[in-house]
């Protein structure tokens, strides 16, 4: 029963995420985004994945790009930023509407893993869902070092936006 | 009972802590097939120290080089202060059309030399979805010299000419070693003796260990299969290979590359088969390359959703 169950279980998922990271210095602004990053929300227990290849991340400048993957989330070692967590609250999937909901998870980058949780609205539709989150992550909390030479330029916190729209995997 | 009860319970658990990875195994399938993985950052700079490394800057970035190369360790070294007193240089523009296409402008002292260049990325060292074990660099400079003649010769104007080419056969091993290969030419429309080779044929190599993040020691050798001779203390003696051994420090929008070498001429035809000075006797400059980029097209980034 419990095994039927989750196979029949609604599940809905996007390779398309939105996902943007912005830090504002007086000095310089860091800007990088992707339309790369794939979630899936299991509608029958609440659990949800994203994971976001960080190299998809484009920025304003290519050497921006380069050092951001060669010398600070090290992507070739650690290529993924991976959420693990659910939904906390309760969410209809079945009835169309607007759900304010917790999210709470892991958070993992560059081979460190961080408790997370964040506010986030739900859009449920008829076959989809809409997701959208923001949230601040500080890149020491993932032993990602700034060294002083450039400490002026790079904000200690970084705004993180997510938009995802999801499809029901059918 | 119990024990039927306690194993539900297990299984209940354990396929509750098992949900996300399941969910992430769903993503994981069908995504490897899909782009390839590009190395990126196989060297820090567009030049190893004189030679070109496999790297251009990113499309729509322009960068400017300037280089010195300072007096040579065995020329009254102190009384030159250090032979900072006295310095070659050279100075460049360049531009990515895009992420495969580079062009640029360049202008040395050593014999007044005017050059432009253009390098090209073949291939691009990838696993994944495609898995390319090297990157391959073509590289091309025409030099044009504006000495005035010290000779009553009459000289045609494409005397003043002469051009290098350099194909650069790179791999990024790991995270800290890069190694090229760099088949090397260089073609001159005027040579010194009648029995000189309009073309220097030359076999490079060049590579880096990097240090930390930002700092990184690099190398490079030119060896000439044919080189050409010129006049040391009245004799005729073959131009040494250029060898050289470097520093590359990286700070946000700079590499810095300071160096020993024993080539003074930046211009590439000068170092690949003109270069007289010898590590062994002394004849070693101190010398620097300065990039910076300004990126004068921004890249395209998705937009965010509208709702």
């Amino acid at each position: 029963m419990l095994i039927a169950g989750s196979i029949s279980a609604q599940k809905f998922m996007t390779r398309e995420g939105y996902i943007k990271f912005f830090g504002s210095t007086p000095m310089e602004n860091i800007e990088a985004v992707s339309s790369q990053a794939s979630s899936v929300i299991d509608a029958s227990n609440n659990a949800v994945v994203f994971q976001v290849l960080l190299n998809s991340f484009t920025f304003e400048k290519a050497l921006m790009q380069e050092h951001f993957n060669e010398n600070y989330v090290e992507s070739e070692k650690y290529p993924k930023a991976v959420f693990k967590g659910n939904i906390v609250d309760k969410v209809e999937y079945s009835k169309p509407g607007t759900y304010k909901v917790t999210l709470k998870g892991t958070m993992s980058l560059h081979g460190v893993d961080k408790a997370v949780t964040t506010p986030a609205t739900l859009i449920v539709e008829k076959g989809t869902i809409k997701l959208a989150a923001e949230f601040q992550m500080i890149p020491e909390d993932y032993n990602i070092a700034i060294p002083g030479a450039v400490r002026e330029k790079i904000a200690k916190q970084m705004d993180v936006t997510v938009k995802c729209s999801y499809q029901e995997v059918k | 009972m119990k024990i039927v009860a306690f194993v539900f319970c297990v299984f209940a658990l354990s396929s509750q802590l098992n949900a996300q990875d399941d969910l992430l195994d769903l993503l994981d399938e069908p995504d490897k097939s899909e782009e390839p993985t590009y190395v990126t950052a196989t060297f820090k700079g567009t030049k190893v120290i004189n030679q070109q490394s496999c790297e251009i800057p990113g499309a729509g970035v322009m960068q400017f080089i300037i280089l010195h190369r300072f007096g040579a360790l065995n020329d009254d070294f102190v009384y030159n202060f250090f032979g900072l007193e006295q310095a070659n240089t050279r100075f460049s523009f360049d531009y990515s059309f895009n992420d495969w296409l580079n062009v640029g402008l360049g202008r040395s002292s050593a014999s007044k030399t005017y050059d432009g260049f253009i390098k090209a990325k073949l291939l691009r060292q990838s696993t994944g979805a495609k898995n390319m074990p090297i990157s391959l660099v073509a590289y091309s400079s025409m030099n044009y010299n504006t000495t005035r003649w010290e000779d009553d010769l009459p000289h045609n104007e494409s005397d003043r000419l002469s051009y290098s080419f350099q194909l650069v056969m790179a791999r990024k091993f790991n995270d800290w070693l890069s190694l090229q290969l760099v088949p090397t030419m260089a073609h001159y429309n005027l040579v010194e003796y009648t029995a000189s080779s309009n073309d220097v044929f030359g076999i490079g190599v060049g590579g880096r260990i990097k240090l930390t993040q930002r700092v990184a020691i690099t190398g490079e050798y030119t060896f000439q299969l044919n080189p050409n001779e010129y006049e040391l203390n009245g004799e005729l003696t073959p131009y040494k290979n250029s060898a050289s051994i470097g520093v590359d420090v990286e700070t946000g929008g700079h590499v810095f590359q300071l160096h020993l070498t024993n080539s003074r001429g930046m211009a590439d035809p000068q170092w690949i088969g003109m270069t007289p000075g010898s590590w062994g006797n002394g004849d070693i400059y101190l010398g620097f390359n300065i990039s910076r980029v300004f990126t004068l097209k921004k890249p395209k980034t998705a937009e965010e959703p509208q709702w």
